[in-house]
């Protein structure tokens, strides 16, 4: 039932059992979060429009099918339900299909903010070999071998390094599109964008040229807001994976 | 549509879109790099690189390949090699499944075994072959004769009441039944009327006409054989939601349909059927039409939104509905090409026809395309409720005198059914009760013998080459369902059918799409019916 409110149309609904109000055109996931409920994202981030392209943020709102809470605008009398085990089955069982592609080495460049992927199959109990830092080991880093799941794996993205600011690694990238978002809509650098279609499809540069040469002015805010270890910096001495990080990546509630 | 279209006519006039063609286009438009890229990548019909002057298409997908050998494109090749200006590439399903094997030539339809000669009929120059000659078909969709169409449309004009006139068709379809023919079987009334409920403006009126799944070419002869039913019920659409502008979304391989509709709508102009003050009403419509640069993907509805504003076509989230926020932004009324075509016999004969017109109760006329093993493939317009053993043996029965095996009642996305279910009456609901769908009113027949993993392999292969990429599920789930079957019919291992079901779940559950939704039903279904020919399935039982 809507109230008024000095003119202004409140929504209300209720997540997980607890009643919320919100104004026209909020998100479920922005209002889960007015309830301290965090529910994992791996696409979205506050500052950029929502693409619902990770589908981690899937929740139950009563009809057959879910739907993607950073996305889906809050309705009047929603009754919305954040996990149960549909949806942890659903959240597994992405992180598992992400991780089948991710190679073990790549959480260990030096980031802005944190591997939030690999923070995410630990939170959710994902059965993924273990960390390798290759520091510790003293293995070459390499691409992992063993499936996530019993999903098979993938390899043989390639790596870009013509940046002096920035690494590339295109089979660290999770195609959430974060980077593209940062680069044209928050600093309207307007450099980044898909290239590609299906499983072949990559995030490019200009006309899908090496970083280095493309038009990149090298601000950073694509290694900023990527939630993997897909762009990571370059010449950076700082310890990995700052666990301050930048706090806009992960699951936590802001 | 502008920038595809810049596009488009930058490939004609230099025969490819290369980097200097595409920083010249960047520069002139102010449009960044990356969205040219984005578009050019996405889009199979747009190229880096020039073309040869003749390139045959064969099709890889679900009635070719019941067709003929795997790999037929690679054997062509060889064959062919060395041919001075001929590329020879595999292409998705053709739209021409009648003709499988199916190839095209410089986009001309023809069978696999005809292209070759073809090909070296077209090298010295393509001759642009004319329309081929077909016997006239009688529709008992079409209710007029010639000097009495778009009667539907003209006595809503004449109405003094265009509200009671556009709320009576509304009625009119509700009461009949009619359901969308595109796919998902929408009851098209009620769209009709929660679009001229909307109140924003303006309106649009999209006819997809976009058919590319699999076993689907049901709308390509319509829009050759009735032209004039397809613009009627676009009108008809725009009339009732209350649009001035509608648009055909037709898919690139569809030629001769373009032709025949632009052909339609000139006449249609001619007469005062077009353009603004209708027949000196205050109705005004404008029809174009829109060649879509390629792709499957693009016949999801919001995909070929996007396509339209200039686009990749990765589909929205959804709600907001098209209905609702469609064609920037605005109230879209999209309807499937059967769908608008069989509005104006409805209306005209009225809603008792239409129900009579079907069988043992069920209502209606039906297109199908059967395709496969049958001795006739070709579209039939059916009595809803024939069995499928009937409308088999309208097709001239299994090809070869076989034995029939199985079924896809619905194209590539259907789940397959045996042979004891082809008593099933064609209808949504019956259908359905059997585990399948209408689907695209595709009917794939499959004869004893035929072994249903690589075909399933197929179908699963398909969903992966089409998938648009946007979502994580449909994106990387294809692909690893793919590796994972084309091991098992490599060398034998057993599907880990636990996985396989989970990526099932995935695809089911969370993609954003029903391309996503439905990738894995015909292998799941292949294992439920056949599980002796799916090594590692039987050890659970399928869900
Ligand atoms: C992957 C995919 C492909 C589709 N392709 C087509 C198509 O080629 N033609 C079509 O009419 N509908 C297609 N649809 C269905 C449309 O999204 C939409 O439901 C339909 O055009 C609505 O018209 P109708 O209600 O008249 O069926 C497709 C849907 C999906 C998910
Ligand atoms: S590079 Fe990072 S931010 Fe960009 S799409 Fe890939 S995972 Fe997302
Ligand atoms: S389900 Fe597949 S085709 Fe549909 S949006 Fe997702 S990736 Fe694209
Ligand atoms: S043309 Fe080959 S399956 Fe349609």
């Amino acid at each position: 039932m809507a109230t008024r409110r000095s003119g202004e149309q409140m929504i209300s609904l209720s997540i997980d059992g607890r009643a919320v109000q919100v104004l026209p055109g909020a998100t479920i996931w922005e209002a889960a979060r007015l309830l301290g409920i965090g529910l994992p994202v791996l696409c979205h981030d506050p500052r950029l429009e929502p693409v619902g392209v990770c589908r981690l943020c899937l929740v139950e709102v009563g009809e057959p099918k879910l739907t993607a809470a950073c996305v889906r605008g809050a309705e009047d009398g929603m009754e919305v339900r954040t996990s149960s085990e549909r949806l942890e089955a659903c959240r597994r069982g992405l992180v598992e299909l992400l991780l089948s592609d991710y190679p073990v080495d790549a959480s260990d460049r030096p980031k802005t903010g944190s591997d939030a992927l690999v923070e995410l199959a630990a939170e959710l109990g994902v059965d993924w070999p273990a960390r390798r830092w290759s520091g510790e080991t003293g293995e070459a880093p390499g691409s992992r071998t063993e499936p996530a799941g019993g999903i098979p794996a993938g390899d043989g993205r390639a790596l870009d390094g013509t940046s002096k600011v920035i690494f590339v690694d295109h089979q660290a990238c999770i195609l959430c599109d974060r980077c593209i978002r940062g680069c044209d809509d928050l600093q309207v650098n307007e450099v980044m964008g898909r290239t590609g279609k299906g499983y072949q499809t990559s995030i490019a540069f200009d006309l899908d040229v090496p970083m280095g040469e493309s038009t990149c002015v090298s601000c950073g805010e694509c290694e900023k807001v990527c939630p993997t270890g897909a762009l990571s910096l370059v010449g950076w001495e700082g310890p990995p994976n700052d666990a301050a990080g930048s706090g806009d990546v992960g699951w936590e509630v802001l | 549509m502008r920038l595809i279209r810049e596009l488009e006519g930058l490939q004609a006039e230099r025969g490819c879109l290369d980097e200097a063609s595409l920083r010249e286009l960047s520069s002139r438009l102010g449009v960044p790099l990356y969205r040219l890229e984005g578009l050019v990548s996405f889009y199979p019909h747009f190229r880096t690189e020039p073309a040869p002057p003749v390139t045959i298409s064969v099709c890889r997908d679900m009635s070719c390949h019941l067709a003929g050998p795997e790999h037929v494109a690679d054997a062509l090749r060889e064959e062919l090699g060395g041919t001075e200006g001929l590329a020879v590439e595999e292409a998705s399903c053709l739209g021409c499944c009648e003709l499988a094997p199916a190839a095209r030539v410089n986009g001309h339809p023809c069978q696999l075994q005809d292209s070759a000669e073809l090909a070296s009929s077209m090298a010295g120059g393509d001759p642009g072959l004319g329309g081929d000659e077909r016997d006239e078909r009688e529709w008992k969709s079409d209710p007029y004769g010639e000097a009495e169409r778009y009667g539907v449309l003209r006595a809503a004009l004449e109405s003094p009441s265009p509200t009671d006139e556009a709320e009576r068709i509304v009625d009119a379809l509700q009461e009949s039944g009619l359901r969308g023919m595109g796919g998902a079987g929408f009851p098209t009334g009620l769209k009709w009327k929660l679009v001229r409920g909307e109140e924003a403006r303006p309106k649009y009126v999209v006819c997809n006409a976009d058919e590319s799944e699999p076993g689907t070419f049901k709308d390509r002869v319509i829009m050759e054989e009735l032209p004039h039913l397809v613009v009627e019920g676009i009108a008809l659409g725009a009339f009732v939601v209350g649009a001035e502008k509608g648009i055909i979304y037709l898919r690139h391989e569809y030629g001769r349909a373009k032709a025949a509709l632009e052909a339609e709508l000139d006449r249609a102009r001619v007469a005062g059927l077009l353009g603004s003050g209708v027949l000196g009403s205050d109705f005004s419509l404008e029809i174009e039409i829109f060649v879509s640069p390629g792709g499957y993907i693009l016949g999801e509805e919001t995909a070929l939104l996007e396509a339209l504003e200039d686009r990749r076509g990765e589909p929205r989230n959804k709600p907001p509905f098209p209905g609702q926020v469609g064609l920037r932004g605005r109230p879209t009324l999209m309807n499937n090409v059967e769908t608008l075509a069989l509005v104006p016999g409805i209306l005209r004969r009225g809603v008792p026809w239409w129900q009579s017109a079907g069988r043992d109760g069920h209502a209606g006329l039906k297109f199908i395309s059967v395709s496969g093993h049958v001795e006739k493939p070709g579209v039939y317009e059916i009595p809803t409720g024939t069995a499928v053993a009937e409308l088999i043996e309208l097709a001239g029965g299994v090809s070869g005198g076989r034995a029939l095996k199985a079924f896809a009642p619905g194209g590539a996305s259907s789940n397959f059914l045996p042979a004891d279910h082809a008593d099933v009456p064609i209808d949504f609901a019956t259908i359905e009760e059997r585990g399948s769908m209408m689907g695209s009113g595709a009917l794939v027949v499959v004869a004893e013998g035929t072994p249903l993993l690589p075909l399933a392999a197929n179908v699963v292969r398909f969903f992966r080459n089409e998938s648009c990429g946007k979502c994580v599920p449909c994106r990387l789930g294809t692909q690893k369902a793919t590796e994972m079957i084309e091991a098992t019919l490599e060398s034998g291992v057993p599907l880990d059918w636990s996985v396989i079901r989970k990526l099932n779940l995935l695809l089911g559950e969370t993609s954003i799409c029903g391309l996503g939704y439905v990738a894995l039903n015909p292998l799941i279904s292949v294992a439920e019916h056949w599980p002796e020919e799916v090594p590692g399935c039987s050890a659970e039982a399928p869900e």
